[in-house]
């Protein structure tokens, strides 16, 4: 019985240690998993997020048509006459109406996006002519007038429908909500340092001549003093009259005007016009280089809902190009931009 | 965690971050590619039966009637830049001086001048050979003299060159003396040219004649 009871013992000793080093097992093994566990959840974490990001900016991608009504309704449809067009009929509806109906008898009038059912073709001709109705508004009036083609990279100034004088950009940048195709109108130019006006003053700058015409007349007396041989007298007479060969002319040029500066347009349209010439022009550049592959992307994912300025960045080589256009565009100038 | 692994982790959180602002960036450029490209459309117009090619046609003809028929002149006042055109074609190219951009106010400031070469669509008014200068106040304010009262004081001669194109307001396009300063923008407002160039430029034109001025 002892020898059973010993053994019964022994064995229910064996069985215990063998529990308990069951349980320190779990114990270990729910230790390390928790571990785990932990270890991992940043990077499930991680994972998650990049993944949400990239289905959200996917989403966000998406044409305005295949989204909700309340997205297409976000965008305000702006008639060419300037006034909010009429509220858009059900996206269903009007995507029946155009598949219906052919191109031939078409009128233009609101931005959206594409339409399916009509050839690219006739939607460019639609364009183009969208472009020419605003065109003709302007080339009725003699005051001349920009188009800036965004496809193209080119600044044109014209008058009566013809070209004046045309600027191409070496890059072209766009970001914000898209400028609508209607006519829009130069309200101010700002620069860091805008070129200033010279104020003549006739009586001080005639005391001033005065003043230096006795000061030279007493240098050469001086002269004629100190230099007594005919010779070194006829030197400075030569001098004095090539010194007013050379000539400092008191104006306002082309040179004077600034390579990089803003234009402001009434419908909240931007326009920043750069010329890379120069260190500082090149480490703004720079700085707006990084800004734009990191920062904007990131904003204009942030502020999706709400409707970002139309903002346009024009890179000129050459810095005269700059200047000449801040030259062109006076205060009221009105114009059109467009992507063919 | 030991260093290597939290620097790795650092690493590979920055690698990823980076990623994806590449990624969104490029998905935004797309993105903005696309809407501004399509940032338009129109609505169907049951009524209207043009075809889109008649009327990018008919709409072309119209602006294409505002051109300037025959000869016309194009001035650059930044460039200072003189084109004599026909029918699109450049005819004769001319250096000019155009506006100082400088303002004159007179003593006590009761009036003041900017002169500026005015800008926008011009026609020739008036066409004079050897023409004479009226000069106008500003004239003997900027020379600080007394401005005269009778009006053969205010008559000189040979000033202007041996043409001079009226196309408004007191502005001619004429001759100068001061042909070294062509080029240069140096005027009260007229735009100078060198006499023999002026020749040609006065011959062409009539009166009516437009002139561009940008």
């Amino acid at each position: 019985m002892k020898k059973r009871k010993v053994g019964g013992e022994s064995r229910n000793g064996e069985k215990e240690v063998m529990r308990l080093g069951l349980a320190i097992n779990r114990a270990e093994e729910k230790k390390s998993v928790e571990k785990r566990r932990s270890a991992s959840r940043p990077k499930v974490f991680i994972i998650f997020f990049l993944t949400l990001f990239f289905l959200l900016t996917l989403l966000n991608t998406l044409p305005a048509q295949s989204r909700s009504t309340k997205k297409e309704a976000a965008v305000k449809p702006v008639a060419p006459t300037g006034q909010p067009a009429a509220p858009a009929k059900s996206s269903s509806s009007q995507k029946s109406n155009q598949a219906a109906k052919a191109p031939d008898n078409v009128r233009q009038t609101q931005p959206t996006s594409g339409v399916k059912g009509i050839p690219e073709a006739t939607l460019k001709i639609l364009k183009e002519n969208r472009f020419l109705e605003e065109e003709l508004k302007l080339a009725k009036n003699p005051q001349y007038y920009f188009v800036l083609n965004l496809k193209e990279k080119t600044l044109e100034l014209r008058a009566r429908g013809m070209v004046l004088k045309s600027w191409k950009a070496s890059e072209l940048r766009y970001s914000g909500k898209p400028v609508p195709l209607k006519v829009t109108t130069l309200t101010h130019k700002t620069a860091l340092k805008p070129p200033e006006r010279k104020v003549l003053n006739p009586a001080e700058a005639q005391a001033e001549e005065t003043k230096k015409a006795e000061d030279k007349a007493r240098q050469e007396e001086n002269n004629k003093k100190k230099k007594e041989d005919k010779k070194d007298t006829e030197k400075t007479q030569t001098s004095a009259t090539a010194a007013t060969d050379t000539f400092e002319v008191e104006a306002l040029e082309i040179t004077d005007m600034p390579g990089s500066y803003e234009l402001n347009f009434d419908d909240g349209l931007q326009i920043f016009v750069r010329s890379k010439s120069g260190f500082s022009e090149r480490f703004r550049q720079a700085r707006e280089n990084l800004l734009w592959y990191t920062w904007y992307p990131v904003k204009h994912f942030l502020f999706r809902k709400s409707e970002l300025k139309p903002r346009l960045i024009l890179y000129f080589d050459n810095q005269r190009d700059a200047q000449g256009i801040y030259w062109a565009f006076i205060d009221g100038l009105k114009g059109i931009v467009w992507f063919p | 965690m030991k260093l290597w692994k939290r620097l790795l982790l650092l690493f590979s959180l920055l690698y990823l971050s980076a990623l994806a602002i590449l990624a969104l960036s490029w998905i935004h450029q797309l993105k903005l590619g696309a809407e501004w490209k399509t940032a338009w459309s129109f609505e169907l117009d049951p009524k209207a039966k043009i075809k889109p090619e008649t009327q990018n046609a008919a709409l072309k003809n119209k602006i294409e009637s505002f051109h300037p028929k025959g000869v016309y002149i194009m001035v650059d006042s930044a460039e200072n830049r003189l084109y004599l055109k026909k029918d699109s074609q450049t005819i004769k190219e001319a250096v000019v001086s155009t506006g100082s951009g400088l303002v004159l106010v007179e003593p006590g400031g009761k009036r003041s001048w900017v002169f500026d070469t005015p800008k926008g669509e011009f026609f020739v008014k008036s066409k004079i050979q050897n023409p004479y200068w009226v000069k106008p106040d500003w004239a003997f304010i900027e020379e600080n003299e007394p401005i005269p009262k009778k009006m053969e004081d205010r008559v000189e001669a040979g000033v202007l060159g041996d043409y001079a194109l009226g196309f408004g307001q007191g502005y001619f396009i004429h001759g100068t003396l001061y042909t070294r300063l062509l080029g240069r923008n140096v005027t009260h407002g007229c735009v100078r040219v060198a006499d023999k160039d002026l020749e040609e430029v006065f011959k062409a034109s009539k009166i009516g004649t437009r002139i561009y001025i940008y």
